[in-house]
């Protein structure tokens, strides 16, 4: 039996580890790796269900369905796609995307911030919070670029260009000195932070196709990183980046790492099939 | 219910604060301290110079002095695993944390061991960089992932923050006594890091995301203040023999402070703690919202073991910070 099929629970969903309850992000990577493999099997469709049905009134997700409040996990789930989820589930999940912000480049922050002085975190575009009302970083940034470059394939959404622009803008000016990315705050008062491989990838990711001088500094950044790496998720994510810059080194071996949760062993899986050639973050 | 309280109270007593402070109401829960008598708060310091095998028996006895009733009960050790660099202090040191569990296990406690850090998102990856799969037997088998566990909604009570309730692993809020494992370091947002801040790993990663930034915009001082009231059943040991100076909790210096610090009431054990890295206690604001007068509390808390005057040290400040130093 396929081992992420193994691992479903009977609502349908995924759990982070076996036995736990549903959450959305390990049900959202389960699925895209599943549906990269055999799409019609029957655990695909309990788990399309599951996700449709935890979708909120919003247009967003939830990290799972005892939380009330959507959630960055709603750019996750749109990355599934449209055929998948269904034109509404799938449109209404991209509306309510693009009208997340980082709350430190909302109105009220920036009087604070014209009042006080006080700009710090505020540079560079307009990126995506994990969670309503609080700051840009760079992982839900990434992400949600990617779940719109999807949309965007399918239908033109008001004002979703304007957003990816922005939050490309947020991830070019939120890099590290080293030339990654970490979570999101490249200097702590005033001194260098260092970057991340897990966040460094994702960010590569989410830059595909763009040939700026940073996105080359960062390259070479992961492929330093890569035969070091000592997490399976870390790995997934460098080389999910730099295969989509088109930068992975051929003689890089398979991962051999183990995958400490099931949200890991899906991304592990997308980025073996990212690397024969079908990646489904970017398809 | 600080294990203090837990030895300092009957039964009856310590029941009644129990029920009577968590109350259901629909799915959330709603979590008051209730108030108790006055009483002295112990905290024992122990001079501790390295990270040898003399520290398991120490621990022991440490703990002994603290009458913890806490035979057949769930006890969670919560060390501060936020990040990891090779050779920087950031993390509680792994043969404390085991010497800790095998302390807790040998007064009869099912003790296990549970982290949420709040950075990076790969937490045993992170747990076994920082050495504790090599130090601590069957790791895995008996470490919870706090970002990833079950949630429960904790309405909070004390209102130090804008927070009205906010998202808690279960697994923090199921156990019997919380026992706090921080290092001892220097923080660039709040003065210094201890047992109160340690719990900022008991929200969950899993929905505020990594960081937590919810509990930034919310105030961290007054977060913190109102997650020491919503996790009432606490102890603290506080890693101390070697800590982190200047721009903590991640990017400062190692300053070896060659102390253990340990107690049930974790106020106590930070206030304490301040005083022997030389910053005023009177002057952290989170203690302020969390005890109210400081000065006044700290004549409260009574010293076991070394004195706060032998084992003082200096730990190096960022300068927005320095005039919170004792001189």
């Amino acid at each position: 039996m396929e081992p992420l099929l193994a691992c479903q629970n009977p609502d349908g969903g995924w759990p982070y580890q076996q036995g736990e309850p549903s959450w959305t992000e390990p049900t959202a990577y389960a699925l895209m790796a599943l549906m990269a493999k055999s799409p019609a099997h029957e655990g695909v469709g309990k788990g399309l269900r599951w996700l449709k049905a935890t979708q909120r009134p919003d247009g967003g997700w939830p990290p799972q369905p005892a939380v009330r409040e959507s959630s960055w996990l709603t750019s996750v789930v749109v990355l599934v796609g449209m055929a998948a989820l269904g034109r509404d589930p799938f449109g209404r999940g991209v509306q309510w995307i693009v009208r997340q912000t980082g709350a430190e480049t909302g109105f009220f922050n920036r009087i604070r911030q014209f009042l006080t002085g006080d700009t710090q975190g505020s540079h560079g575009g307009d990126g995506w919070p994990w969670f309503p009302g609080t700051s840009a970083w760079v992982t839900p940034t990434a992400l949600s670029i990617l779940a719109l470059r999807k949309a965007a394939r399918y239908a033109a959404f008001p004002g979703l260009r304007t957003r990816l622009d922005m939050g490309k803008a947020y991830l070019l000016a939120h890099a590290c000195s080293d030339g990654g990315w970490n979570h999101g705050a490249a200097r702590t008062l005033d001194r260098d932070a260092r970057s991340y491989p897990e966040t460094t990838g994702v960010a590569l990711l989410a830059l595909a196709g763009d040939g700026s001088a940073e996105v080359r500094k960062a390259c070479i950044w992961a492929r330093g990183q890569l035969p070091g790496c000592r997490a399976s998720e870390a790995e997934s994510w460098l080389r999910l980046g730099l295969l989509a810059q088109g930068q992975l080194p051929p003689d890089v071996p398979p991962s051999a790492r183990p995958a400490r949760t099931i949200q890991n062993a899906a991304l592990a899986r997308l980025a073996a099939a990212a690397s024969r050639g079908l990646n489904p973050f970017l398809e | 219910m600080g294990s203090r309280r837990m030895s300092g109270l009957n039964r009856r007593e310590f029941m009644a604060n129990a029920a009577g402070s968590v109350t259901w109401a629909g799915c959330s829960r709603t979590i008051a301290r209730k108030p108790l008598a006055q009483r002295e708060r112990l905290v024992s310091i122990l001079r501790q110079t390295t990270y040898g095998q003399d520290l398991y028996g120490e621990l022991r006895r440490l703990l002994a002095a603290h009458h913890l009733n806490i035979r057949g009960k769930r006890v969670l050790l919560k060390p501060n695993l936020v990040e990891f660099e090779p050779d920087a202090p950031i993390h509680t040191h792994p043969l404390l944390v085991h010497a800790a569990l095998e302390a807790f296990r040998a007064l009869g406690a099912e003790a296990r061991i549970a982290e949420g850090p709040g950075h990076r998102r790969n937490t045993l990856d992170l747990a076994e960089a920082a050495g504790y799969f090599e130090t601590i037997p069957r790791f895995e088998e008996i470490f919870t992932d706090l970002n990833l566990d079950r949630v429960a909604e904790v309405r909070l009570a004390s209102k130090h923050s804008r927070l009205r309730s906010i998202y808690l692993a279960e697994t923090a809020l199921a156990c019997d006594l919380l026992v706090s494992l921080p290092k001892m370091k220097t923080h660039h947002w709040v003065g210094a890091t201890l047992s109160m801040k340690n719990l900022f790993g008991t929200v969950s990663g899993g929905v505020y995301g990594w960081p937590k930034n919810i509990l930034h915009w919310a105030g961290i001082p007054e977060c913190i203040a109102d997650l020491y009231q919503a996790l009432p059943r606490h102890f603290a040991i506080v890693d101390g023999i070697v800590g982190m100076q200047g721009n903590g909790p991640i990017q400062g210096t190692a300053k070896q402070a060659g102390v253990v610090v340990a107690g049930g009431d974790l106020a106590a054990v930070d206030a304490t703690c301040c005083r022997i890295m030389s910053i005023d206690p009177r002057r952290i604001e989170y203690l302020r919202l969390a005890v109210g007068d400081v000065a006044e509390f700290l004549g409260s808390v009574r010293q076991v073991g070394e004195t706060v005057e032998r084992v003082r040290t200096r730990f190096e400040l960022i300068p927005e910070w320095r005039g919170i130093q004792l001189s």
